[in-house]
């Protein structure tokens, strides 16, 4: 089927998306055909913005439209704890819990030699740097509990033990209001493995 | 444990069938390419979601169909689960009592199946891959939490093997990283060891006697097993990693050199000694026949042993294979007790009373009618 110009181009920018297919595209550039005016300015300007206005911070590499971000311009927030994550989005789930006074570093991936990704292609030698001159007594390792997260939180792990930087690893576990009847055996090992002294 | 009924659509050459079975033995009789091992796959699908002659699903797909649905009903101490498996182009849904389980080892396990067909004759003959196959299939079925290990093993060895190539290519130099993915594949490798002794330990409890007993006294199996590091199976877990530990950095070398992982349960292997030699070498074909006649039977009686039910049998153009003595053993091993589906293009030549009051299909180019 031939579209007019404008929108085959908008269709081909949607399935530039995660998550869209062809369909979903074609569904959604029709909607935004029907949209006001007014609603599709804000949209295009917001995406601009989105893009332009914001950057990574330079300190622990969050994205922010200040540099440093606030979290790193923070003097209430405790320097000797850092906290490792692969994203941006698992700094707002750290910071919704409203638990974490201490400083972030995103790494914006994994490292995965099956995708090329080795520790030069993520934020690890950034991270190094920080330790060497920002007295941080603590470094907490929040990668996703896969193999890739595993491996790099072991390979920072190995990086930074020599220098005696207490070194911790999120637990896993089960997952709160759940029976623990249902949890699948793997989820429980691991618990198990991580049960702690009362 | 048995299946009550099946429903398929799309589903290789059945566009739509429904069937109920016999909960002890169901004959599917048809001349050749007309859909008895179609059938047969569908079953052992609703068991391992995967089929056990091809890896890519597409080709169960129904040609020109978009998707293909198995749909079951098995019984397992009294109570009916539904087990459903949907396969599309886009990938595959397994649904257990109607909820997705989007986790392999949360959905195999709940049906317990052990088919018997003539490629299963090639267990002692063929290569160790189809004896690695065979393990893995058979605990993961006992056990699903095996199958969780054995995909993170697959994982860590590819990503092992990868940085392996990029070493061997001096794309890269520091190794570093090597080490955690060493240690990575240790804790997985060591894991799946020990499982596979345990389950040997078992098997070899069951197969012996069976074996003996098919070859009229006359044979002693042993089943051994062949690892790519030096470990005994009493060893425990910390053990097992410490030879791993010291294999790999005895290795290191030679596995940059060759860009490739070189010791892990990936490269191990079962050997089967009957009266003390090798079957795979010395053995005559009837010899490794009973074998894995052998084998097949052991894991009936090993599962029922750990999960308490019997596993459903499936016996795929086999029986015509048999000579008349193993024939009636398997026959009477499984009498009663274990539902049986056994395909063949002919019944004559099968005279046994198990026969004589099965349920008999007949398979006629993607249609199936009972007999009545
Ligand atoms: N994806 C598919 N779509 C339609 N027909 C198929 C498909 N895959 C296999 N077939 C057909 O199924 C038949 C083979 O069935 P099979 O069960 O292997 O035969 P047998 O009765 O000898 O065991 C062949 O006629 C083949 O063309
Ligand atoms: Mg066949
Ligand atoms: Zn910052």
């Amino acid at each position: 089927m031939y579209y007019p110009e404008p929108i085959s181009k908008l269709i081909d920018s949607f399935t530039k998306l995660p998550g869209i297919g062809p369909k979903t595209a074609v569904r959604l550039a029709f909607f935004v055909l029907e949209m006001e005016e007014d609603d599709v300015l804000e949209f295009g300007k917001s995406l601009v913005n989105a893009k332009r206005e914001l950057t990574h911070c330079s300190v622990c590499g969050q994205i922010t439209d200040q540099d440093p971000c606030s979290i790193c311009q923070d003097e209430a927030r405790d320097n000797s704890l850092i906290c490792v994550v692969q994203d941006p989005k698992d700094v707002i789930a750290m910071e919704k819990m409203k638990e974490f006074s201490g400083k972030y570093h995103v790494l914006h991936g994994a490292i995965s030699p099956m995708d090329g990704i080795g520790p030069e292609d993520i934020n690890v030698p950034s991270l190094l740097n920080r330790l060497k001159d920002e007295g941080v007594e603590e470094l907490i390792l929040a990668t996703n509990p896969n193999i890739e997260g595993e491996a790099t939180a072991m390979y920072i792990s190995r990086l930074v033990k020599p220098s005696g930087i207490r070194i911790t690893r999120l637990a896993h576990g089960l997952p709160m209001g759940g029976d623990l009847e249902y949890a699948d055996e793997v989820t429980l090992s691991k618990a198990m493995e991580g049960r702690r002294e009362l | 444990m048995y299946i009550k009924d099946i429903k398929l659509r799309s589903f290789r050459n059945y566009e739509r069938i429904q069937l109920e079975f016999d909960d002890k033995v169901n004959v599917i009789i048809g001349e050749n390419a007309q859909g008895k091992t179609n059938l047969m796959e569908a079953i052992y699908l609703l068991a391992f979601t995967k089929s056990h002659r091809t890896p890519r699903d597409k080709e169960l797909i129904q040609w020109d169909e978009e998707y293909a649905k198995i749909e079951g009903s098995i019984y397992k101490r009294n109570r009916r689960f539904p087990l459903e498996i949907i396969l599309s182009k886009k990938g595959k849904k397994a649904k257990l009592n109607h909820l997705e389980q989007k986790r392999l080892s949360d959905y195999i396990g709940a049906l317990n199946v052990v088919m018997f067909a003539p490629e299963d004759l090639n267990l002692v003959k063929g290569s160790p891959q189809v004896r690695r196959r065979f393990i893995d299939m058979e605990i993961g079925q006992i056990q699903p939490a095996y199958i969780y290990h054995l995909g993170q093993y697959q994982k860590v060895l590819k990503q092992r093997n990868h940085l392996l190539k990029d070493l061997q290519r001096h794309r890269r130099t520091d190794k570093t990283m090597l080490y955690v993915l060493t240690d990575q594949l240790i804790e997985h490798a060591s894991t799946l060891l020990e499982r596979r002794f345990k389950f040997l330990k078992l098997l070899r409890n069951w197969a012996g006697p069976i074996h003996e007993s098919i070859s009229r006294q006359l044979e002693q199996l042993e089943v051994l097993y062949d690892a790519s590091v030096e470990v005994s199976e009493a060893m425990d877990l910390e053990t097992i990693s410490n030879r791993y530990q010291e294999k790999f950095s005895k290795i290191e070398d030679k596995e940059i050199d060759r860009g490739t992982t070189l010791a892990g349960p990936h490269r191990d292997d079962l050997i089967f000694h009957v009266n003390g030699k090798d079957v795979q070498t010395y053995g005559s074909q009837g010899q490794q026949r009973t074998t894995a006649l052998s084998l097949k039977l052991a894991e009936i009686e090993l599962i029922h042993s750990e999960v308490g039910e019997y596993p459903i049998l499936l016996l795929d153009d086999v029986l015509s294979e048999l000579d008349d003595f193993r024939q009636s053993h398997l026959l009477h091993t499984i009498q009663g007790k274990v539902q049986t589906f056994v395909s063949t293009t002919s019944i004559d030549g099968i005279e046994h009373h198990v026969l004589k009051e099965a349920e008999i299909f007949r398979v006629e180019n993607g249609t199936i009618e009972i007999q009545k």
